[in-house]
C-alpha cells in the first residue's frame, strides 16, 4: 500500500522494518554520511538495543565511522540513554544509538546525536539527510581508517551520574515492580540493585534479541495489563513498564491501575517546577491541558510546539537550561534538565520515587491530587490530498476557539481542546480530545466523522 | 601511459585502494550477495594484518548477517588457514579478507566455496551476475542470525594436516637453524609456532608483529628480500622463509643466503610431492620444464592451465592431481592438505626433503633439472597485440603453439610463451632453454619479433 513501506528517512533519522524495507546498505550509508557530517579526527560513540538485527545495523555503522576515520567506542548492548551520557564524558565528535525503541521487535532504527548527547537539531538534521543523499561521504585513507574498543563502564558511569542527582539509596523503602519488556533496563536496574539494595522486582528480565513477551508499547492499557494482577499480591507501591531501549516509561499504582501516560509529564513537571518555581515547561500541542493547571500552581508556563522530537529539540535549543524545568510529550517521554535533556525512562522513574518519598503517599494518591481529565484519541486513514479542505472545514466549524494552526489545528476552550493533526511516522490523521472531567465523547464523536468523510 | 586499475571486479573477488574505491558500501554489497549465493549457515571471515582489514570485516559481516548468514570470525589468519578451516567446519563460504601481494593501500575479497576452494568459472559469474542485479536475500529480525569469534582451532587443523604428510620425527631431530621474514602479515600469528613448536626449527626471525605495516613490498621476491637474506648469513642459518601477507605464497633464500627461483621453489615441493601421494601434475604455462622431467622420473604426467591460481585449481581438481602450482607466481598447492596455495605445505616439504637427504637447499636445487629462464615486459598498443603475436608465430614456423593463454611456443629443448598482463597494456614474456646462450638467443629473437 502506498505510504506503508517499512523504511523512513526523515530529520529523525533512519527506520524501518528490517529487511522488508530497511537494508544493509540503508543502514551503512547513513552511518558514513553522519561520519562525514560530524567533526573529523574524534571518536564517535556506539550503542544498539538487543534486537538481533542490531548486531547487523552495528556492524555496518562501525565499518562506516571507520571509513571515516572516526575512532568507533562500542558501549555494546545498552539503553539509548546510556549512548547520551556515555557521550558526555568521552568527549565524542557524537554517537548512533541503534534502536527502534518502542516499536515492535522486527523494526530497528538509526538514532543520530550531537557531541552533548542530545538528537540532532533540524538545520543539523538537514544537512545530515542531504549529505546521505548525496552520497559524497569523506572517507580517509588506508593508513589513517579509525579503530574500535569497547567501553564496558558507560553503564556504571550512568548510573553514577543517576545517584548524583537522586538519593538512591534513600528510595530502597519502596517495593517496585518493573516490567523491562526483555529490554535494556533490565541491565541497567540489575545493577541499580546490585550497588544500591533497592527492593525491585523485575519481570519479562532476560534480554532478547527476537521475540519481546508482549509489545514495547508504554501505554497505560499494557502496564495494566502486564503489571496490574500482580500489584496488591506484591504488595507493590508502585509499577513500571519501560520500552526496549528504556527512554519510555509507562506507570501501574499500587491498587493495579494502570496510570495514563499523559500524566508522566505533569507529574514530573510539579516535581521539577517545585524545587525551580516559574521555570518553562516544553511540550507539544497534543498532551493534556492538566500540565497548564500545574505550571500555573508554580508561577511556571507551558510552551507548546509541535509534535515531534524536532520541534521540542529546537525549542529546547532557544532558552538556558536553567529556565527550563523539563520537556516532554504526552506519550510518557520526558526530558529533564539534570541529564542535560534525553528522553530517559529510568531518571524518570527515580523522580517520581523520589516524589513518593518527599510527599509520603504512594502513587495512586500522588495522582488524586491533580484534578480530573479525560482525553480520547482517534486515527484515520489518511487522504493526503484532502487534508488541507479538512483542517479549513474545522476550522470554520469552530469559530469560538482558540485557534493554533502550527501542527495541523489545535482548538482550545477553557475546559475542553482538540487537536488534529497528520502523523509523522504512519499515513494517518490523529484526532485528539480533551475535557476536565468527563470524557468529551460527543466533541470527539463529531471530529472523526469529519475526518472520515474527507478519507 | 600505465593504467593502474585501482578497482578490479574479476577472478578471485573484488580487489581495490581502500576506502576510497573498495569502498565499505561496495564491500557490504559484495558479502551480502555472497550470502545470498552460498545460502544460510556459516561463513568463516578471516583477514591479514592490512590496516583497513577490520573496517572491511564490519561490512563484510554486516552483509552476511544480512543476507541470513552466521558469521564465523576467525580474525587473522593465513588464506590456507582459513580455506582449511570453512571445510573442516562444514560452513557454507569463506571470505578472506587480504590482497594477498599487492601494496598495504589494496585489500580484497577473497571468496571461496564450502570445499574452501575457489570458485570454478561458472558460480563466478553467477556470483557477479547476482551482485550486479542487487537482488539480495534480506534477512528480517527473526532469521538474523550471530557472529561468533573463533581465533583459536583453525591454526591447530591446518598444521595437524601439514604434519600428517611429512616425517615430523626425522624433521625434528634436525632442530634446523630457520630464518623466517613473515612481512608482519597473517604468517606472524602461526609462523613462528608452526616452526618452532611443531617442526622444533631453531628460529631468527624478523617482521612477525602483525600489528605492524608491510615493512618491505608485500610480494617476496629477489629484490624484496635482502633483509632476510642478511639474517641467513648472521646467524648460519640453514635455510630462510619468506612468506606473502597472507601467507600462501613462500619464498626461500639457501644457507648461503641467495633467493631461491621460485620454479625451483616449487620443483622441489613437486619431487617431494610425488613420493608421498599417487597424481599427476598441473602447473601453468610459464612454469619450468624442470617439472615436466622430474614428474617423468615419477611416471607421471603433466597438465599445463593458463597463468592464474584458480585456473590451476580447477585443473588439478578435475584430473585429482597430486600437486599443481605456478613457477612464476610462488605458489605450491598440495590438495592432500588443501587445494589452495599454502606456504606451510611448502616450508614443511623442504625441511622434510632436507632431513631426509642430509642436503643443504643450495645442493638440492643443484641437483634439480637445470634450466637457463628469462623474462621481460613489452609495451603495447590497444588493438595491435593480435599482429604481434601473429609475427611471433610466423617467425618461429617450425615450433609447436599453444593459444591456450596468449601465445607459447615449444621446441623440445626450449620455450617462449608470450602473454598481455590482466592489469597493464604490457606483454609478458618468458624464455626458458638449456643453456645460457639458447635462452639469450630465443628471447632476442622474440623480443625483435614482437617489437619489430
Amino acid at each position: 500500500m502506498r505510504g506503508d513501506s517499512g523504511l523512513r528517512i526523515s530529520h529523525v533519522g533512519l527506520r524501518g522494518i528490517v529487511g522488508r524495507g530497511l537494508t544493509a546498505g540503508h543502514i551503512l550509508d547513513f552511518a558514513a554520511a553522519f561520519g562525514t557530517f560530524i567533526e573529523p579526527g574524534r571518536p564517535v560513540v556506539v550503542g544498539r538495543d538487543p534486537r538481533a538485527s542490531g548486531r547487523m545495523a552495528w556492524e555496518g555503522v562501525a565499518s562506516a565511522l571507520m571509513a571515516c576515520g572516526h575512532n568507533v567506542i562500542d558501549l555494546g548492548v545498552v539503553s539509548t540513554p546510556v549512548v547520551q551520557h556515555a557521550l558526555q564524558n568521552l568527549d565524542a565528535a557524537g554517537g548512533i544509538a541503534i534502536s527502534a525503541s518502542h516499536n515492535p521487535a522486527e523494526w530497528n532504527a538509526l538514532r543520530f546525536l550531537g557531541p552533548r548527547g542530545t538528537y540532532l537539531s533540524t538545520a543539523e538534521s538537514g544537512e545530515l539527510l542531504d549529505i546521505y543523499h548525496l552520497r559524497k561521504f569523506r572517507f580517509v585513507a588506508w593508513d589513517q581508517l579509525g579503530e574500535l574498543r569497547s567501553d564496558a563502564g558507560a553503564l556504571d558511569r550512568y548510573i553514577d551520574d543517576l545517584a548524583a542527582v537522586f538519593d538512591v539509596p534513600s528510595l530502597r523503602e519502596f517495593r517496585v515492580v518493573v516490567d523491562c519488556c526483555n529490554g535494556t533496563s533490565s541491565l541497567i536496574l540489575r545493577r541499580v540493585i546490585e550497588r544500591f539494595g533497592l527492593d525491585l522486582v523485575l519481570i519479562n528480565e532476560r534480554v532478547e534479541g527476537v521475540q519481546f513477551a508482549h509489545e514495547p508499547t508504554t501505554s497505560a492499557r499494557m502496564v495494566e495489563l502486564q503489571l496490574g494482577p500482580l500489584m496488591k499480591p506484591l504488595r507493590a507501591h508502585a509499577g513500571f513498564l519501560f520500552d526496549v531501549d528504556s527512554d519510555r516509561v509507562a506507570m501501574a499504582d499500587e491498587q493495579g491501575r494502570g496510570v495514563s501516560e499523559e500524566l508522566m509529564l505533569p507529574l514530573l513537571a510539579d516535581h521539577q517546577l517545585s524545587r525551580g518555581p516559574g521555570k518553562i515547561v516544553i511540550s507539544n500541542l497534543s498532551s493534556s491541558a492538566l500540565l497548564e493547571e500545574v505550571a500555573a500552581r508554580h508561577g511556571g508556563r507551558v510552551l507548546r510546539v509541535p509534535v515531534g522530537r524536532q520541534a521540542a529539540m529546537d525549542a529546547l535549543a532557544a532558552y538556558r537550561p536553567e529556565q527550563i524545568a523539563v520537556a516532554g510529550e504526552g506519550t510518557g517521554a520526558v526530558m529533564m534538565p539534570q541529564f542535560r535533556f534525553i528522553y530517559d525512562g529510568i531518571a524518570s522513574m527515580l523522580a517520581v520515587l523520589t516524589m513518593m518519598k518527599e510527599r509520603g503517599r504512594p502513587l495512586g494518591e500522588l495522582l488524586s491530587e491533580y484534578p480530573p481529565f479525560s482525553i480520547l484519541k482517534g486515527e484515520v486513514r489518511l487522504a493526503t490530498p484532502r487534508v488541507p479542505e479538512l483542517l479549513l472545514d474545522l476550522l470554520a466549524s469552530y469559530p469560538d476557539g482558540k485557534i493554533d494552526r502550527t501542527d495541523g489545528l489545535r482548538v482550545s476552550w477553557p475546559d475542553r481542546w482538540f487537536h488534529v493533526r497528520v502523523s509523522h511516522t504512519e499515513p494517518i490523521i490523529r484526532v485528539i480530545c480533551e475535557q476536565r472531567g468527563a470524557p468529551p465523547q460527543a466533541l470527539f464523536e463529531t471530529l472523526m466523522d469529519k475526518a472520515r468523510s474527507y478519507s | 601511459m600505465p593504467r593502474e586499475h585501482l578497482l578490479k571486479i574479476g577472478v578471485s573477488g573484488v580487489r581495490g585502494v581502500v576506502p576510497e574505491f573498495l569502498t565499505p558500501s561496495l564491500t557490504l554489497h559484495f558479502a551480502q550477495a555472497f550470502g545470498t549465493y552460498v545460502g544460510r549457515g556459516r561463513v568463516v571471515v578471516g583477514r591479514d594484518t592490512r590496516k583497513s582489514g577490520p573496517m572491511l570485516q564490519h561490512a563484510v559481516n554486516c552483509g552476511l548477517l544480512a543476507a541470513g548468514c552466521d558469521v564465523v570470525d576467525v580474525g587473522i589468519l593465513p588464506t590456507p588457514t582459513i580455506q582449511i578451516y570453512v571445510e573442516h567446519i562444514r560452513a557454507r563460504g569463506g571470505i578472506g579478507l587480504t590482497a594477498s601481494h599487492n601494496p598495504a593501500e589494496y585489500n580484497a575479497l577473497k571468496l571461496f566455496n564450502k570445499e574452501g576452494q575457489f570458485f570454478n568459472h561458472y558460480e563466478r559469474n553467477e556470483l557477479i551476475d547476482l551482485y550486479h542485479q542487487s537482488d539480495f536475500a534480506q534477512a528480517t529480525n527473526a532469521e538474523i542470525g550471530h557472529v561468533t569469534k573463533d581465533e583459536g582451532t583453525a591454526k591447530a587443523v591446518h598444521i595437524d594436516r601439514v604434519l600428517a604428510k611429512v616425517d615430523v620425527d626425522r624433521i625434528r631431530r634436525r632442530k634446523f637453524r630457520v630464518a623466517l621474514d613473515a612481512v608482519n602479515g597473517a604468517g606472524s600469528v602461526m609462523t613462528p609456532g608452526f616452526l618452532v613448536d611443531s617442526l622444533h626449527c631453531r628460529l631468527d626471525a624478523i617482521s612477525i608483529d602483525p600489528t605492524k605495516v608491510f615493512p618491505r613490498i608485500a610480494e617476496p621476491r629477489p629484490d624484496t628480500l635482502g633483509d632476510l637474506a642478511a639474517l641467513v648469513g648472521k646467524t648460519g642459518a640453514e635455510v630462510g622463509f619468506a612468506q606473502d601477507p597472507d601467507a600462501d605464497r613462500l619464498a626461500i633464500v639457501d644457507e648461503k643466503g641467495r633467493v631461491l627461483d621460485n620454479d625451483d621453489v616449487l620443483a622441489l615441493a613437486v619431487l617431494r610431492a610425488l613420493a608421498v601421494v599417487p597424481g599427476d601434475v598441473v602447473v601453468n604455462l610459464t612454469t619450468s620444464a624442470a617439472i615436466d622431467d622430474i614428474a617423468l622420473g615419477f611416471g607421471r604426467k603433466v597438465y599445463r592451465t593458463p597463468v592464474g591460481e584458480a585456473n590451476v585449481v580447477e585443473t588439478m581438481q578435475a584430473v585429482k592431481a597430486a600437486i599443481g602450482g605456478e613457477g612464476s607466481a610462488g605458489g605450491v598447492i598440495f590438495p592432500a592438505v588443501q587445494l589452495c596455495r599454502d606456504s606451510f605445505t611448502a616450508m614443511a616439504f623442504l625441511l622434510d626433503l632436507m632431513a631426509e637427504t642430509g642436503k643443504t637447499v643450495s645442493e638440492l636445487v643443484a641437483a634439480l633439472p637445470q634450466y637457463v629462464r628469462k623474462s621481460g615486459k613489452v609495451p603495447f598498443e590497444h588493438g595491435r597485440l593480435g599482429g604481434l603475436m601473429q609475427a611471433l608465430e610466423e617467425g618461429f614456423p617450425e615450433a609447436e603453439a599453444d593459444r591456450t593463454d596468449g601465445l607459447k611456443l615449444l621446441w623440445p629443448d626450449r620455450w617462449v610463451h608470450v602473454r598481455s598482463s590482466n592489469t597493464e597494456p604490457l606483454l609478458r614474456v618468458f624464455v626458458e632453454a638449456k643453456t645460457e646462450e639458447a635462452a639469450e638467443k630465443l628471447y632476442a629473437t622474440s623480443w625483435g619479433l614482437l617489437t619489430g
